[in-house]
C-alpha cells in the first residue's frame, strides 16, 4: 500500500499567482492531490540509480538505431532522419531534460521502465515548483524531497554553452546568443511550462524571449527570427513528430537551419528516438531480461497480460490492457488507433487504499534530479492527478 | 544523495525561493525593456561612372550615416557632400513629379543601355530611398521604379546582396526566404503532458 501524508491544499489563487493556471480539471476536481507520497531515502536512491542507468541504455539503443538504420522500424518519420543524424553527431545538440515514467519503486515493487518522455515533457511545473510550494504552505520546510529539478535545469542550461559537467566557465563562454522559447497558442499549460523554462534560463544567465510558434519566421539560410531579431537558440514544446507530419515544410527548413548552423534547437531532434515507444522493443533486444525493463515487442506477446500502446501516443489515448490471450480487458479510445503499436508486458502499479494506481515520473537533466507521482485508474490519462512526495 | 534536499536549503540557494513568492508571470513577459531594433539609419554607397554621365551602383552596405563614394571614369574617387546629395535628390524628386525621371518610366532606353544619371542612380539605391524618405512612398509602389532600380546595380548579385544586408538590419518581413505561421490553427494539446500508461 502506498504511504500517504495528508496536507492542507494550496489555494487556487496562490497557484495562479505562481503562474500555475491548470490547477482544476474539467470535472472541477483539483489536479493537485492534497496528499504526499512518503518514500524512504533508499527508495529515492533506487529511483536515482535506475534513471541514470536507463539513460545510458537509451543512448546505446539510439546509437544502435542510427547505426543499423532502424528509423522506419521504430516509426520515425522519414523527413526527420537527416536532422536526427545531424543532431546526434554534435555535442552542441545537448539534451536539456526529459522525464522517465516508471512503475514500482515503492511498496516493495521493483522499478520498471514504462516509457521516456524525452522530447516535450510536461509535469515540470508540478514537480519543480508545486510540490515545494506544498511543503512551504504546510510549514514542512525542514522536510526533504528527491527534487533538485529547478537548480539542475539552471545548471543544464549553462551546459548548453560550456558543453561539460562543470559550469563554472559559463559567464566567460556565453557570447550573448539569444534564446527563444516557444509553445502553441491557446494552451495555457504548455505556455506556462515554457515560460517556466524561460524563467530558469534567464536565471542561468541567458538573454531570453517568448513567442508563439505561428509568430516566428524561419529561413533556410538565415535561421530563426522573431520581430526581426535572430535567435541562435530555440526551445519548442512542440513534438518533433507533429512538426514532421503536420508541418513538413517546417521540418525541411529546420533541417537546413541545423545544417547551416544558424540555430540550435531544444530538445534536439534525436530525442524523438527516445520518445518513440518503438525503442522499448530495441532496448529489450539489446538488454534482454534486464531488471529495469519489461518485455516489449512489435507483435502481441504470448501467454501474458500486456499493454498495447501506440508508438507516439499521448495522454493514454489508444492504450489497451490485453489478457494472456490478447483479448482487451480495458481500453482507452483515441486518435492513435491506426498507429504502429508496441506490446509491453503488464506490471501492476502500486496502489492506495482507494485502489488508485501510482506511477513515478523521474526527471533527467544531465542526471536524475526530480521525482513526482501521478495517480489515476490503471491507464493513466488526461484526468490523472499529480501527487507530490516526501523523503522520510 | 545530493538530489535529496530540504526546502529550506534549496529555496536559499536558487531563485526557487523568490519564485514561490512571486511566480513566473511577471518574468514571463520578459522584464527587459524591449530592445531597440537595430536599424541602419543610412548606407555606404559606391557608385561607378561607367560611361560619360552614366552611373551604376557598385556596392552598398548599411551604415550609421549615409556616405556616397563616386568612382569617376578617370579613376579618381570623390565623396559627395551632404549638400551635393540633397541637391541631387531634390532635383530627381522634381523630375519624378514631372514624370521625366527614368526611374518611373517603363523600360527606359538609358537603363538598358547601361547606367542612368547620377541623381537617378542614387535614388535607385537604398541610400536614395533613405535620403529622400519623403518621396519614398511615391517611388516604392511604382513597379517601373522597382524594375529600373534592379537595373541600376552593376550586377544582379550586387542588388540582391545589398537588399539582403538591408533586410537584416532593417526589416526581414520583406525577405521572401522566410516562412512563418506554422501551427497557426492548431489548438489542441500536443505535448506529452500526463501521457502514458500505467498498467
Amino acid at each position: 500500500m502506498v504511504t500517504l501524508q495528508q496536507t492542507t491544499p494550496l489555494d487556487p489563487s496562490y497557484l495562479e499567482s505562481l503562474g500555475f493556471v491548470w490547477h482544476t480539471d474539467s470535472d472541477e476536481s483539483s489536479y493537485i492531490s492534497d496528499r504526499l507520497v512518503c518514500i524512504t531515502e533508499a527508495e529515492a536512491e533506487a529511483y536515482y540509480e535506475a534513471t541514470n542507468s536507463l539513460y545510458e541504455m537509451y543512448i546505446e539503443a539510439a546509437e544502435y538505431v542510427i547505426e543499423n538504420n532502424l528509423f522506419h522500424e521504430i516509426g520515425i518519420p522519414f523527413n526527420l532522419v537527416e536532422l536526427i543524424k545531424e543532431s546526434w553527431e554534435h555535442d552542441v545538440h545537448w539534451h536539456l531534460y526529459g522525464r522517465f515514467d516508471l512503475a514500482g519503486g515503492i511498496d516493495g515493487k521493483p522499478i520498471k521502465l514504462l516509457e521516456f518522455n524525452a522530447d516535450t515533457p510536461t509535469a515540470l511545473f508540478e514537480t519543480a515548483i508545486i510540490q515545494w510550494a506544498m511543503l512551504k504552505q504546510n510549514n514542512l520546510e525542514e522536510e526533504s524531497q528527491f527534487n533538485t529539478l529547478y537548480e539542475s535545469l539552471v545548471e543544464n542550461f549553462k551546459r548548453l554553452v560550456v558543453l561539460e559537467e562543470d559550469t563554472e566557465s559559463f559567464e566567460e563562454q556565453y557570447e550573448g546568443w539569444k534564446f527563444l522559447f516557444t509553445s502553441i497558442k491557446d494552451n495555457p499549460e504548455e505556455e506556462q511550462t515554457v515560460r517556466l523554462l524561460q524563467h530558469i534560463a534567464t536565471e542561468a544567465g541567458f538573454e531570453t524571449e517568448f513567442a508563439y510558434i505561428d509568430e516566428i519566421e524561419f529561413s533556410n539560410e538565415e535561421g530563426i527570427f522573431y520581430h526581426d531579431e535572430p535567435y541562435e537558440l530555440w526551445f519548442k514544446l512542440i513534438p518533433w513528430e507533429d512538426i514532421a507530419l503536420e508541418e513538413s515544410d517546417l521540418a525541411m527548413i529546420l533541417t537546413h537551419i541545423i545544417q547551416n548552423q544558424k540555430a540550435i534547437i531544444f530538445n534536439p531532434a534525436y530525442t524523438l528516438l527516445f520518445q518513440s515507444k518503438g525503442l522499448l522493443k530495441i532496448l529489450w533486444d539489446l538488454y534482454p531480461n534486464h531488471p529495469l525493463l519489461l518485455e516489449s515487442s512489435f507483435a502481441p506477446l504470448r501467454g501474458q497480460k500486456q499493454v498495447k500502446k501506440p508508438i507516439f501516443g499521448r495522454e493514454g489515448e489508444s492504450v489497451s490492457i490485453l489478457d494472456e490471450n490478447t483479448q482487451p480487458i480495458q481500453s482507452n479510445g483515441g486518435e492513435y488507433d491506426n498507429h504502429k503499436m508496441v506490446y509491453q508486458a503488464y506490471t501492476q502499479l502500486p496502489q492506495d487504499s482507494e485502489g488508485l494506481s501510482y506511477q513515478a515520473g523521474v526527471f533527467y537533466a544531465y542526471e536524475a534530479c526530480g521525482l513526482g507521482f501521478r495517480k489515476g485508474s490503471k491507464i493513466l490519462d488526461n484526468m490523472s492527478k499529480f501527487v507530490g512526495h516526501l523523503v522520510k | 544523495m545530493k538530489q535529496i534536499k530540504k526546502l529550506s536549503t534549496i529555496a536559499a540557494a536558487t531563485g526557487l525561493g523568490a519564485l514561490l513568492l512571486t511566480g513566473i508571470t511577471g518574468c514571463g513577459e520578459s522584464t527587459q525593456a524591449p530592445q531597440e531594433q537595430e536599424q541602419a539609419k543610412g548606407a555606404f554607397l559606391i557608385i561607378e561612372e561607367i560611361s560619360e554621365g552614366k552611373y551604376k551602383i557598385k556596392d552598398e552596405f548599411p551604415a550609421e550615416e549615409t556616405r556616397i563614394v563616386l568612382k569617376k571614369l578617370d579613376g579618381t574617387e570623390k565623396v559627395l557632400t551632404k549638400e551635393e546629395m540633397d541637391a541631387l535628390v531634390k532635383e530627381e524628386a522634381a523630375k519624378i513629379d514631372e514624370g521625366t525621371s527614368n526611374l518611373t518610366k517603363e523600360q527606359p532606353a538609358e537603363a538598358n543601355a547601361g547606367g542612368m544619371g547620377l541623381g537617378e542612380t542614387i535614388m535607385a539605391s537604398m541610400a536614395g530611398a533613405m535620403l529622400g524618405a519623403w518621396i519614398g512612398n511615391k517611388l516604392f509602389g511604382n513597379q517601373n521604379y522597382q524594375n529600373n532600380r534592379k537595373a541600376s546595380y552593376k550586377s544582379p548579385s550586387t542588388y540582391s546582396r545589398s537588399k539582403s544586408s538591408f533586410n537584416k538590419s532593417r526589416s526581414s518581413k520583406t525577405s521572401s526566404t522566410k516562412k512563418s505561421g506554422f501551427f497557426g490553427s492548431k489548438k489542441r494539446s500536443s505535448s506529452s503532458h500526463r501521457s502514458s500508461f500505467g498498467g
